[in-house]
């Protein structure tokens, strides 16, 4: 079952997605800021990161970032949930290497397909590894 | 009794007369600051006593009511299943709860599923909507239009627009006249958003200026609204007598690029007041208006710095690489250390043969400090 | 007519004047407590106002737009490596989608610099540094290599010993047209920049009137040149990470006679003065300014004690000056919490500082005070302060000598005295009453009803313990300003009050 961590301070959010995550058989571990966020990836690898923008400790550029210093975490999906609209602050997300991004509100459906999308990509790209050793 | 109580108060009375003034006046602040100081005990008490049943009752409540959206909405077995969202069902039991007649958890529920819709769109958005409806908590929203308090209408035009609900015009268009400049905003978004015949009627008739904060709602509303058609915004930027509606299209014609609008801009530019004529110099930039060029190196001289900045941040956006000489003459014998900032910005900018050869040059002949400039401005971790 | 004939049967020159004296100090005090009174009134209509003004404004909306005007934050910081990594942190996650942070090293003896550089991962940059507001020397500019602190400028400077001269700099650096001046040791509300920078987008712009069927255009453009928000006792608050976790008024007994007099002096004169349009000065802890108005005004000055009333004066003077319409606003929020001196000799320099930089900000612009071209400011502003807040102590210290001799010299009518002294006292533990539950209508900062209540119930003893504190000290600082004697502070006044500072936070952390 995969797993995910969901960030970000909107509890309503933190819920629902969760909810939706759970019903499509996926395993959530949430984390409302980023504190708490980084804890939670010091210990264990997901295999996908959801996270908000502005968040309270750390901004979620900052985890994007983190994740992404990590060797463990080279084939963690980043997906980036947020209400800014701001080009720059997307850029930056990329650049950081976030792998995708919705803005809010989002498509509950949409947010499903990516995660799957993300998942299936990374699997061909371990694969991919395998094979070649 | 009566009289005896009546013949003290008298004789009181009588005793409080024969002091001199500022001792009846000190008395008189004495009761009044004693009556004053209790009733702010009480109400402070009250007001904590008064939330902290609002808080229980909400502890109690928020789980019922977000279940209830979680099993109705969230996960509803019928979405993702291609059926329109208008003949998906509720589970009728649930959502006819006793609980939920109550007007103050009515208005959680309203609350809640509004920060629901604020995540959500798409299918799980339009079944938020569809429960607001069969829960009949749309004529909650409407019975608050209908009050007299102003803030109360705001809250209801707040909900029916975050619930995309259509409100008849015979009911919005007099509030968008109000006296009251939020209510005024208020109904002003509702009918932009809920109109779908013409929402920028407003633009023609609005005397009142447009703030700087409603506009940032207009601009919301306007770009993220499906089915607005996008006028041609230049209109009003010859004909609006308005400054802040002026201003407003102008940020509009810049995000939808209207390349139409800019000969009407170009009018604009001789215009009285500076700050105003500086948006219209930078709409022309944001719109790479090569055709403006010209008339804004002409004007050049004549203007006040925070123009003459615009005009130099114009010219790098239009990159047309005519002006480089220009920009090299501003950047090293401006005596505005801004203008000179930008003129350098201007010439990276356009990042052409031409201007890197020239940057080579400036660099290899001026003084330090210009270097500076140019490194500071070449910099990527400067940004701003 | 009994008044009158007692005024002149008494007899010698000394009676009179002791009468005179008495009736003089009556009205001034009763003139005083009034105009408080009317603050109150004041001050209510206008956190009403903002309340329900506010009730249906979605604060998120700035959060989404491109259209959001860009703030620098600038924040001076001095010897605090203890706590510079988690405020700078803290700093770096307001909810805002547009701004940078200005940190100022101003000269640190400490490891202030070497922390930042490595936590943020720091390299210096060629930085074309242009003084528009004077300053000691800048010597370095840093930027961090990760992206994810692009927001982040600090610079290294040459102490200046003033918190002025540290925020001038940054000033330069600012690339916004609006600036948040703070402290890096205070703890700011996430939604500090929206709700400052709401009430600048809220200003009128022009409008356009049907005259007569002629279309005219009116210009009533009334800039909003500065706007601040409450500030609070950061003492006995449980704080993470330069984050607020849970408010708790103060324990000690002095900072939690501050946190009374600060919840005063905001609620109810500040918010007062904002229905009138007077506010009268934006406090330095706390507050968003006009960029291009204060880099024109001269920005702050090094050698002004008060030296953030000295910048709004003079932003209103220029504004003024240029016949430009202006305002000062203020929202009834709390956004930053501060730490309050907890010992009696700190508190006693700062509130010394606070009174001699008064008497200096009335004679530096002694020229507006009754001065009726600078409108309210002339009219409303320094006539307050200049008679309820400079001269108040004196008067009082008058006051209370007259009173000893009076005792002394038996003249004393006790019946009477006791009553004005009550009346005195009853009034005063009113108005505080009163600016305590209009705080609470913005919003319940205090989870339980035992510490509202208890701090409520310090308003009784004010007047006994405190009160005479800040006269005295207010009396301290005028007289140090009329010898003239040479004000340390900067350093000296930072070293001293950073011991106390560094263990509360670490106990509050």
């Amino acid at each position: 079952m995969p797993n995910i961590l969901v960030i970000d301070d909107d509890d309503i959010m933190l819920k629902a997605i969760k909810n939706i995550l759970n019903k499509d058989g996926f395993n959530v571990v949430t984390a409302t800021d980023g504190k708490q966020a980084f804890e939670l990836l010091d210990h264990t690898v997901y295999d996908i990161v959801i996270t908000d923008l502005m968040l309270p400790h750390a901004n979620g550029l900052e985890v994007v970032g983190k994740v992404r210093h990590n060797e463990a975490n080279r084939n963690v999906g980043i997906i980036v949930v947020s209400s800014v609209g701001n080009e720059e602050t997307i850029t930056e997300a990329f650049r950081l290497g976030a792998d995708d991004y919705l803005k809010k509100p989002i498509m509950a459906g949409e947010l499903l397909m990516r995660i799957r999308k993300l998942i299936a990509n990374k699997n061909s790209k371990t694969q991919f590894v395998t094979k070649k050793k | 009794m009566w009289n005896d109580l009546v013949s003290l108060l008298f004789l009181a009375y009588e005793q409080f007369m024969y002091l001199s003034l500022f001792i009846e006046i000190a008395l008189i602040f004495i009761f009044i600051a004693i009556i004053v100081t209790l009733m702010s005990y009480g109400s402070i008490l009250f007001r904590r006593y008064d939330s902290y049943v609002y808080q229980k009752r909400m502890a109690h409540l928020s789980p019922i009511i977000e279940d209830l959206i979680t099993e109705q909405v969230l996960l509803n077995e019928n979405l993702g299943k291609d059926i329109p969202v208008d003949e998906i069902e509720f589970d009728q039991q649930a959502i006819s709860n006793k609980l939920f007649r109550k007007p103050v958890v009515r208005q959680i529920l309203i609350d809640t599923l509004i920060r629901y819709r604020k995540n959500f769109r798409g299918e799980v958005g339009e079944l938020l909507r569809k429960l607001y409806t069969e829960m009949n908590l749309i004529e909650d929203s409407f019975a608050k239009l209908r009050t007299f308090k102003w803030e109360t209408k705001i809250k209801a035009l707040v909900e029916l627009t975050q619930m995309d609900i259509p409100i008849s015009d015979s009911m919005l268009l007099p509030l968008t006249n109000s006296t009251n400049p939020t209510l005024r905003a208020a109904s002003r978004n509702a009918y932009i958003q809920l109109s779908k015949n013409e929402p920028f009627k407003f633009f023609d008739i609005a005397t009142e200026p447009i703030l700087p904060w409603d506009q940032l709602e207009m601009f919301k509303i306007i770009t993220n609204t499906k089915d607005v058609t996008i006028p041609n915004f230049s209109r009003w930027v010859s004909y609006s007598n308005n400054k802040s509606i002026v201003t407003f299209c102008l940020k509009l014609i810049a995000h939808y690029d209207q390349q139409s609008a800019i000969p009407a801009i170009i009018e604009l530019l001789s215009t009285k007041d500076h700050y105003f004529r500086a948006h219209a110099i930078n709409c022309l930039g944001k719109l790479s208006a090569e055709i403006a060029e010209e008339k804004l190196v002409t004007i050049y001289t004549s203007q006040p710095v925070n123009c003459q900045i615009e005009i130099i941040i114009a010219l790098g956006r239009i990159s047309s690489g005519k002006h480089l000489e220009f920009l090299k003459q501003e950047f090293l014998f401006s005596s505005n250390f801004d203008v000179q900032m930008n003129a350098a910005r201007s010439i990276i900018r356009h990042n052409s043969q031409n201007s890197r050869s020239m940057l080579t040059e400036i660099m290899e002949t001026t003084n330090e400090e210009n270097q500076l400039i140019i490194k500071h401005c070449q910099n990527p971790l400067i940004k701003y | 007519m009994k008044v009158i004939i007692d005024f002149f049967s008494k007899g010698t020159f000394w009676d009179i004047l002791g009468i005179f004296f008495q009736y003089a100090v009556f009205i001034y005090g009763t003139s005083l407590l009034l105009a408080y009174g009317l603050l109150a009134i004041l001050s209510l209509t206008s956190i009403r106002r903002y309340m329900k003004k506010n009730a249906s404004v979605d604060y998120n909306i700035i959060i989404e737009s491109p259209l959001a005007p860009g703030i620098s934050v600038i924040a001076p910081a001095f010897n605090e490596g203890i706590t510079i990594i988690a405020n700078t942190r803290s700093l770096l996650t307001f909810n805002y989608p547009k701004y940078e942070v200005i940190l100022i090293n101003d000269g640190s003896t400490d490891d202030t610099l070497e922390k930042l550089v490595d936590e943020f991962e720091l390299v210096q940059v060629d930085y074309a540094y242009r003084e528009k507001l004077l300053s000691k020397p800048v010597k370095r500019i840093f930027k961090s290599t990760n992206p994810a602190y692009d927001k982040l400028v600090v610079i290294d400077k040459v102490n200046g010993k003033s918190k002025a001269d540290a925020s001038n700099a940054g000033i330069n650096v600012a690339a916004f047209d609006y600036y948040l001046c703070t402290d890096v040791d205070c703890i700011l509300d996430k939604d500090t920049l929206i709700k400052l920078i709401k009430p600048f987008m809220d200003a009128e712009t022009s409008t356009v009137r049907e005259v007569n069927g002629d279309i005219q255009i009116q210009e009533d453009y009334k800039r909003v040149i500065a706007c601040g928000a409450t500030l609070r006792m950061v003492n006995s608050c449980e704080v993470d990470e330069g984050l607020m976790m849970r408010v708790r008024p103060p324990r000690r007994i002095l900072p939690r006679f501050q946190e009374m007099e600060y919840i005063r002096a905001f609620v109810l004169g500040k918010m007062g003065w904002d229905t009138i349009n007077s506010v009268p000065n934006v406090s330095g802890g706390l507050g968003m300014f006009d960029k291009e108005v204060a880099i024109k005004a001269g920005g702050y000055d090094s050698l002004s004690l008060a030296e953030d009333m000295d910048l709004i004066t003079r932003m209103g003077a220029y504004m003024t000056d240029n016949k430009k319409k202006y305002s000062v606003k203020y929202v009834p929020v709390t956004l930053c919490w501060t730490e309050g001196p907890t010992t009696l000799k700190v508190f006693g320099r700062q509130r010394s500082r606070w009174g001699r930089g008064l008497a200096q900000l009335m004679s530096t612009h002694r020229k507006i005070l009754f001065n009726p071209r600078y409108g309210r400011m002339g009219m409303i502003v320094f006539p307050y302060h200049f008679f309820y807040e400079l001269l108040a102590p004196i008067i009082e210290f008058l006051g209370i000598l007259f009173y000893i001799y009076l005792i002394i010299t038996k003249q004393i009518n006790w019946p009477n005295a006791i009553i004005l002294i009550v009346f005195v006292y009853t009034y005063s533990v009113m108005i505080t009453t009163v600016a305590l539950l209009w705080d609470q209508i913005t919003f319940k900062y205090y989870k339980t009803w035992g510490e509202t209540i208890g701090l409520c119930l310090m308003a009784f003893i004010e007047p006994f313990v405190y009160h005479p504190l800040i006269m005295f000290f207010a009396l301290n600082g005028y007289f140090n300003f009329i010898i003239g004697k040479k004000h340390v502070w900067g350093n000296m006044q930072r070293q001293g009050f950073s011991p106390t500072k560094k263990k509360s936070t670490v106990k509050a952390g």
